[in-house]
């Protein structure tokens, strides 16, 4: 039998998808289900004098109003993240006050969507309203706290002493702005109560598990008595892992009304509400020897929170993994400011991190004549240096030479030579990295009397290909084709499939379901699939079933576990109309092991073209006066286009890194992001002599 | 939104008269803008009146020019034969603007009645004297960067989002217009309005007046105009600036110049005194400079959008350079 696992694997929900039958949260059919929408403050700071409802009230069609007279009883979560975790600490409606535009201030319910926004809209509200924080430099900046357990400062050797006897020094400060994750599947929820105390609820959730106990916490339900549904989710990249606060309105609000709900946010709604990446301003300090090596490394970062959680963007914690150096100093700060609630998105601190960090290596090379790949080969680092452990399978160096090979660095000209068309071009490089996750999951598998598997598991694929990914697995363990698998996702009653998120579902789930196919073997006492079946044929029994878990273990204490990668690109400015186009690409990844190269192929080109999005045109501005953002689409809100993105070229270096888990894999959904911003920079620095630290390159900055 | 009825006109005529009785009524044909307002209560029209079945869906010759009808598509119109020969500009003007799949709905009469883009105009959030008179400017203090440099009021500084619009100004188009009073023709220039003190309209369309056609005049010196667009991607973005320019020379120099442009104003905006002045003169980056001063010297930058002056000279520079030199793709 030929392996599987490690080749190119279309999609098995992809005609689902493109044919329209594939079913996500808000599409759901449920008799008698009536419709929500929300109201949003138009202040950012301030109370509610008065809210009234009469007219909202006599509208036609109208069910019920909420607001934070009447507020639906919620209970609060422990809001610890491994047990139930909502995004907002903040309980909705909990009291009258504002903390930032477009914060939920009630609901209204009809029997139609459009009947729900028009009573939404005639909802008058009066404000007391006070002058609020919504511009970073009228904030207060403090260090930041510990973010899920774990210091942010780090310090080794003294960065002083690193940088007074240094041979070469920079200093430059690093900006990015606000980004939304601008998913392509809204926000939704519907929510069905069977009664008092069981809730059916289909929403789109990173971590189906944890969801479950979430509203169970929250509503004062066993977990078992919460089931969640979600076969399909249209992206997420951080921002569906756990409740906001329309989705938990929602299902309180169904269990008052007695009847199904659902509650679809709008776009508009959606760039105030359900998370961002806060801005960032970082400054690195470089130092180094007459012979390149790194004496000195302090990254120092600011971002900001909302009033109503704290949320860090983590943007230091690549940079002891990254490059040696005796001394090290990263510190962290936070402000507040009245904006809704930042969070996780995809490569959270590591993307913007790696901006500024990589920027200033090559601000290094530059002021040193030497040449940026060299400077990194030369200074990666072998251990993580906060972690004190030695990297496992790292492949970085390998990265650099192949990407330099395909793309051709070595006959990169000189600054600003290269014309194209009466254009410049140049040539940029940066590192990529993302940390190896692992979690614990469990699945089903059950080997059927026709020769297929049906393998269960409540993980879900939010349009990363885990589908496939866990077909593979489990045709690969038991030797039959893909097509004979099928995967069942994406339903709490379900195993826990573990948290998609951390690009750790594939190293999670895939040791699972091997572990599970092997124990089919084992029952059957066979060593192949076909003598299994044929073995339960004449058994006349229905299945061979088995079920299996897998966790990380001791080895996150002998090993640091990190994928590495390297972005070579090209780009042509034309100066004259400010016009900054990416014009070629490569990518060369060290993830582990490979279980589809289609979809980790994807992966990476995703990635980096969310990068090309931050480093040219995502952008995030809230309004001075009332806080609220100023985007309000996706025409508006700007992500890549085709036209602004060129063929990607990707390619996988390495090893299985069987030290992490038995697969072998560490999982691609992050690191493609990673470093692209800088490569972008870094080449328009090639191409005009000109240092941009400040995202994104839109025209007006190229022009300046 | 809000209940409406709707319903479907037969002829030009049975449309205009079910406007004229009733002042809260709307046509709608691809309603690719009009439905989104809609949405966010921008526009709350008593009734709809579909006018996709009339017979304004031809593009032909007449005796005073190429007779766009005000239903053909934006698409079929970039795409007609004749207007990619003798209009080029207009052909990449509206393939510059939204998307394939809007384009194939969008119409003629639709594109030149489409609103602001302002993002303070639609967030019903934000005071806007556009959406409610007297209500003030949210965007005269706020991140005002796509705003305009010409033209605007202390009531409004919104911009015209239209592509398609900045070539028929260049070109002196003219809309055909009809009520239930009668016809009249309205020269391109004159149809968009500046905000001043009643920025609530922005055209000089009366009340049930119906767009039947535009009309493109003949323009031999069109030939080789561009259209340039800058913007913050490169696909599905309104302009940042955007210039129509067309430049016909003779003996070595300029002939004729029409130059307009998008993003600065609240209508497409036309620079008819850079045009006298390049005529005559020799077609160089000296000359295409001093057009472009010339045309920015009224520019009143609010605080996010002073980039665009400077944006804005340059784009003209560089279009009338390309269209001096024969045209094509910029």
């Amino acid at each position: 039998m030929n392996k599987v696992m490690g080749t190119a694997v279309s999609r098995k929900d992809g005609q689902a998808k493109v044919t329209g039958t594939a079913i996500y949260s808000a599409d759901h059919e449920i008799a008698g289900l009536v419709h929500g929408y929300v109201v949003t403050s138009t202040i950012a700071n301030g109370r509610i004098k008065t809210i009234d409802t009469r007219e909202a009230e006599q509208a036609s069609g109208i069910i019920a109003i909420f607001t934070h007279k009447n507020a639906p009883q919620v209970f609060k979560p422990s809001n610890d993240f491994m047990k139930s975790k909502i995004y907002e600490a903040r309980l909705p409606l909990s009291d009258d006050r504002v903390h930032y535009a477009g914060q939920i201030i009630g609901l209204v319910i009809a029997d139609t969507f459009e009947r729900a926004r028009q009573g939404a809209h005639l909802v008058k509200v009066e404000y007391d309203a006070q002058k609020p924080i919504v511009e970073a430099k009228n904030a207060v900046f403090k260090e930041a706290p510990p973010q899920m357990g774990e210091e942010l400062k780090f310090a080794k050797g003294d960065v002083v002493t690193g940088i007074a006897s240094a041979a070469m020094k920079i200093e430059a400060t690093y900006t990015t702005s606000t980004e939304l994750h601008a998913p392509m599947e809204p926000h939704a929820t519907i929510a069905q109560w069977q009664g008092t105390d069981s809730l059916t609820i289909y929403e789109p959730s990173q971590w189906l598990a944890l969801s479950q106990r979430t509203y169970a916490d929250l509503f004062g339900l066993p977990s078992e008595k919460v089931r969640i549904v979600i076969p399909f989710l249209g992206g997420a990249f951080g921002s569906k892992a756990f409740p906001w606060p329309h989705a938990i309105l929602t299902v309180a609000a169904a269990r008052q009304i007695k009847r199904p709900l659902k509650v679809v946010m709008s776009r508009r709604q959606m760039t105030a509400n359900t998370g961002h990446r806060s801005e960032t301003e970082q400054t690195i300090r470089l130092a180094a020897t007459t012979d390149g090596m790194l004496s000195a490394i302090a990254h120092e970062a600011k971002s900001i929170t909302s009033p109503v959680d704290v949320f860090t963007e983590p943007c230091t914690a690549v940079t002891p993994a990254l490059y040696t150096s005796p001394n090290l100093l990263l510190t962290q700060e936070l402000a507040v400011m009245n904006v809704g609630t930042p969070t996780f998105m995809r490569a959270p601190g590591e993307n913007p991190g790696m901006w500024a960090l990589e920027s200033a290596m090559d601000e290094l090379a530059w002021a040193m004549k030497l040449d940026p790949v060299a400077l990194r080969l030369k200074n990666e680092s072998k251990e993580h240096q906060r972690k004190g452990l030695p990297f496992s399978a790292k492949h970085f160096a390998e990265c650099l030479k192949v990407g330099a090979e395909r793309f051709g660095w070595k006959d990169r000209p000189q600054l600003r030579s290269l014309t194209r068309e009466g254009k410049l071009v140049g040539w940029g490089m940066a590192a990529s990295t993302y940390p190896g996750l692992r979690g614990t999951t469990s699945a089903k598998v059950r080997l059927l009397p026709d020769g297929t598997v049906h393998v269960l598991t409540s993980g879900n694929d939010m349009g990363t290909g885990s589908y496939t990914v866990v077909a593979i697995a489990a045709a690969d363990a038991l030797g039959i084709s893909v097509e004979k698998v099928r995967v069942e996702m994406g339903d709490s009653l379900l195993p826990d499939g573990g948290l998609a998120g951390g690009s750790q579902m594939t190293a999670s789930l895939v040791p699972t379901v091997m572990k599970a196919c092997q124990d089919i073997l084992k029952t059957a006492n066979c060593t192949t699939a076909t003598e299994a079946c044929a073995a339960l044929q004449r058994s006349g029994r229905a299945a061979i079933e088995a079920s299996a878990s897998s966790a990380p273990g001791d080895e996150t204490k002998k090993w640091a576990f990190q994928s590495w990668g390297a972005h070579f690109c090209e780009v042509t400015v034309d100066e004259e109309i400010g016009r900054l186009r990416v014009t070629r690409w490569v990518s060369v990844m060290d993830v582990g092991r490979i279980i589809n190269t289609k979809a980790a192929a994807s992966q990476v080109r995703g990635g980096v073209i969310m990068g090309i999005g931050h480093a040219l045109m995502e952008e995030c501005h809230f309004d001075p006066n009332n806080g609220y953002p100023v985007v309000y689409d996706l025409a508006t809100y700007h992500i890549p286009a085709h036209a602004d993105t060129p063929r990607i070229d990707v390619t996988f270096v390495g090893e299985p890194d069987l030290n992490f888990n038995p697969a072998g894999v560490r999982g691609v959904g992050e690191i493609g992001i990673t470093g692209v911003s800088a490569a972008i920079a870094n080449a328009v620095y090639h191409a005009t002599g000109k240092r941009f630290r400040s995202l994104p390159l839109t025209p007006d900055k190229l022009i300046a | 939104m809000k209940n409406f009825s709707y319903v479907r006109a037969t002829s030009v005529k049975e449309a205009v008269q079910q406007a004229s009785t009733d002042n809260n009524a709307m046509f709608i044909a691809g309603g690719t803008n009009l439905v989104d307002r809609m949405k966010v209560f921008l526009d709350e029209p008593s009734q709809l009146i579909d006018i996709t079945r009339l017979e304004m869906t031809r593009i032909e010759p007449t005796g005073e020019g190429l007779r766009l009808g005000a239903l053909v598509s934006n698409t079929a119109v970039a795409d007609h034969p004749e207007v990619r020969r003798s209009y080029p500009m207009l052909t990449r003007a509206i393939l510059l603007g939204a998307s394939q799949q809007i384009r194939n709905v969008a119409t003629v009469g639709g594109n030149l009645l489409q609103r602001t883009r302002c993002p303070y105009y639609y967030d019903t959030a934000f005071a806007c004297n556009k959406r409610e008179l007297d209500t003030g400017c949210a965007a005269l203090t706020g991140i005002n960067r796509i705003h305009a440099l010409l033209g605007a009021s202390d009531q409004c500084v919104a911009v015209h989002p239209s592509d398609m619009c900045v070539p028929l100004a260049a070109l002196d188009a003219i809309v055909e217009v009809e009520s239930s009073k009668g016809k009249r023709q309205i020269p391109f220039t004159d149809f968009h309005r500046l905000p001043g003190d009643a920025p609530q309209r922005d055209t000089t369309l009366e009340p049930g007046e119906l767009i039947t056609a535009v009309i493109l005049p003949p323009a031999p010196f069109a030939k080789s105009s561009v259209y340039l667009k800058l913007r913050d991607r490169d696909s599905y973005a309104f302009a940042l600036v955007s210039v129509a320019a067309a430049v016909e020379l003779a003996d070595n120099r300029i002939k004729t110049a029409r130059l307009a442009m998008g993003g600065m104003a609240h209508k497409p905006w036309r620079f008819t005194e850079a045009e006298s002045f390049l005529v005559g003169k020799a077609a160089n980056t000296e000359t295409f400079q001093q057009a472009a001063e010339l045309a920015l010297q009224g520019a009143k930058p609010l605080e996010y959008n002073g980039f665009k002056v400077e944006l804005a000279k340059r784009a003209i520079r560089r279009a009338l350079t390309v269209s001096a030199k024969g045209g094509g793709i910029v």
